[in-house]
């Protein structure tokens, strides 16, 4: 469905990652459902903004994808049951952990699949990775989004209400790292220092061409975005044109900051924004870590998004 | 009706660094008065954008630079940071710009409409090819607090290369003892503001600084690993001296220190084992102020802290820049606290 007709509609209170086929309605009743996903653990090759390809990991959801060109995403409501089918196509045992629902889990060996079953009681933000390998399965692409939609157009129940809202999903990339787990060579994340960085696994330009990533609102509207740090730095999101309200971090609603410009989205951290709307106008949202808005040092090419607001 | 989405064009900066001088600069910056450690301009003023400078660090490095002059730069007498620009809450500032090459002030924080909001893709350049030479960024200001200026021009060069400084909004009647009205009042007030620099980057030593004209891919900004740690562009134990980093004040006094992030590694800073107020962030108040011993800033942000001098003696409060995963300290800034 085009962009155009999907705001229209009056469903865009609710849906998240619109374009990319896995949506939710706004729970009516608390009738909570069974939610079944089918995921591959694979290693593919990526193509990066500047043409580089690079081998990386990824979950790639048979029944659904995530926001931009993220192969897979869940959005879910408040008390469903989810089960998640991992078959692991990869060289090395993978678990599935979802931070602040699931504990460590138990892992899945190369050729086999495992089904991962937990209950999205509380609303909110999350993501999902793999464990067994430390914080390589995370920095070879290994994650997704995971977003528990409250009843209404709130974040949780009895907290803020947005018009619209967006999953920006951030993480990057060290080239030096896929390189070396393609060759079958060791890897110390001490010296991770990422190269390439993605919103909704896309780079500048190419964030502002996608349905999902553009936060396309209007003027006196309130927008919800979720700040979902599946990578392995900290995130300092800047916004121009706009001041936003942090509404929770990892599912604690905040409330010791006032309005804020620059949002630093922790390691592991989900963060959770309103966006008053003041303006319209065509105004960028990224990383002010500045050499994240960089793809191997070329400028323009990385955690920059666009907002638009009519 | 959503505006039609502007197909971004990216503009001719792409991967070419140019070097080359600016326009003329304006009058002189005005010197530190009230309570102010530093000096500043006040709207409506004029920057010229400069590529030919320079600093000196305290083992003796020349650095090049570039910067925003208004005749001088932070406190008149250094290029980096740019000159600190303050105005008074409710008035429409006037900030003109003036280049050759091409540049921009985007004013961080301030909401400015997409007009001014100095980034070439969603608006233009100042300088260079077929854009104007001069143009004058207008806003208002509707809160008091704490900003920040910086150019967005092939941003992550020509920030790093020290094309940035504060912007100071204050209260409706300009007073410069009161961080907004009916907040919290202060006797003295410093600008902290927090920047590394890679000297990779820098491509040594004055004058053109990054690349040169034409193809000149310039320096490798792939990673930045910097090898200077600095408040107000000063480090080591120039710190240690400088009338606009090194706090002194008496016993009892209310000091307001502006911290304003202008680089590109998360900063813890510590006042010494003090505890401070955390007042405002952002340019906000914050709901209530948060009492603190350390506080950790991220690139772009802003927190003011009010610290109250102790009855005597000297401390020594330090900026750690740790590395972007916060797994290690890469380097400190260090400076004294002093009860006169």
């Amino acid at each position: 469905m085009q962009r155009r007709e999907f705001l229209k509609s009056g469903l865009m209170g609710s849906a998240v990652f619109a374009v990319s086929g896995l949506t939710a309605m706004t729970p009516k009743t608390a009738h909570a459902a069974t939610v079944n996903i089918n995921m591959t653990a694979e290693g593919t090759f990526k193509t990066l903004v500047d043409g580089t390809s690079v081998y990386v990991w990824q979950f790639n959801q048979s029944n659904g994808s995530g926001p931009g060109t993220l192969t897979s995403g869940l959005v879910v409501n408040e008390g469903d049951t989810v089960n998640v089918t991992v078959t692991n196509n990869l060289d090395r045992a993978i678990n599935f952990v979802v931070p602040g629902i699931t504990g460590t889990t138990p892992s899945v060996s190369p050729g086999s699949n495992r089904t991962y079953s937990f209950t999205a009681s509380s609303a909110g933000s999350y993501f999902y990775t793999d464990t067994v390998n430390g914080e390589i399965g995370k920095a070879m692409g290994l994650t997704g989004p995971l977003v528990v939609n409250a009843s209404g157009n709130r974040l949780y129940s009895g907290g803020p209400s947005f018009d619209r809202q967006y999953t920006l999903a951030l993480n990057e990339l060290d080239d030096r790292l896929n390189s070396a787990i393609y060759n079958g060579q060791s890897y110390d994340m001490a010296n991770y220092e990422p190269n390439y960085f993605f919103v909704n696994g896309m780079s500048y330009p190419d964030t502002s061409n996608d349905a999902d990533t553009v936060v396309a609102m209007n003027t006196g509207e309130d927008v919800a975005i979720r700040f979902i740090n599946t990578g392995c730095i900290t995130n300092p999101q800047h916004f121009h044109g706009y001041h936003v309200n942090i509404a929770s971090r990892n599912r604690t609603p905040e409330t010791s900051m006032g309005e804020k410009d620059t949002v630093l989205v922790n390691l592991d951290e989900c963060v959770d924004v309103i966006l008053p709307v003041i303006q319209p106008g065509v105004y960028p949202l990224h990383t002010h870590y500045v050499p994240g808005v960089t793809a191997n040092g070329t400028y323009a090419n990385g955690a920059l998004i666009i907002m638009s607001a009519a | 009706m959503f505006k039609a989405l502007q197909k971004p064009v990216y503009m001719m900066g792409m991967g070419g660094r140019r070097g080359g001088g600016g326009g003329g600069g304006g009058g002189g910056t005005t010197p530190p008065s009230g309570g102010r450690t530093f000096s500043y301009i006040s709207s409506p003023t004029s920057v010229s954008a400069q590529m030919n400078g320079s600093t000196t660090m305290a083992n003796g490095s020349t650095i090049s630079t570039w910067y925003f002059s208004n005749g001088g730069g932070f406190n008149g007498d250094r290029t980096v940071p740019s000159p600190v620009i303050e105005a008074n809450q409710g008035e429409t500032v006037q900030v003109t710009l003036s280049s050759m090459m091409e540049h921009t002030i985007h004013f961080h924080g301030l909401d400015v409409d997409q007009q001014n909001d100095g980034v070439p893709t969603t608006s233009f350049a100042v300088g260079g090819m077929g854009n104007p030479n001069s143009y004058t960024y207008t806003f208002l200001a509707p809160h008091a607090g704490t900003y920040h200026y910086h150019c967005h021009v092939d941003t992550v060069l020509h920030y790093e290369m020290g094309m940035y400084g504060t912007v100071i909004i204050r209260p409706p009647n300009g007073s410069t003892t009161e961080a907004w009205a009916g907040g919290p009042a202060f006797n003295k007030e410093y600008v902290w503001q927090f920047h590394t620099f890679d000297s990779s980057w820098h491509s040594g030593g004055g004058g053109m600084g990054g690349g040169g004209m034409g193809g000149s891919s310039g320096p490798n900004t792939t990673r930045h690993s910097p090898n200077y740690f600095m408040i107000n562009g000063r480090d080591g134990n120039n710190l240690n001296s400088d009338s606009t980093v090194a706090i002194s004040a008496g016993a009892g006094q209310k000091v307001l220190v502006r911290g304003v992030h202008s680089g590109y590694q998360p900063a813890m800073v510590k006042m010494g084992g003090l505890v401070f107020d955390v007042i405002a962030s952002d340019g906000r108040p914050l709901p209530s102020a948060i009492s603190a011993t350390e506080w950790l800033m991220a690139p772009g942000e802003r927190y003011d802290l009010l610290v109250t001098m102790p009855s005597s003696g000297q401390r020594t409060a330090t900026v750690d820049y740790y590395d972007i995963r916060l797994g290690r300290v890469l380097g400190t800034a260090s400076t004294t606290i002093t009860v006169t």
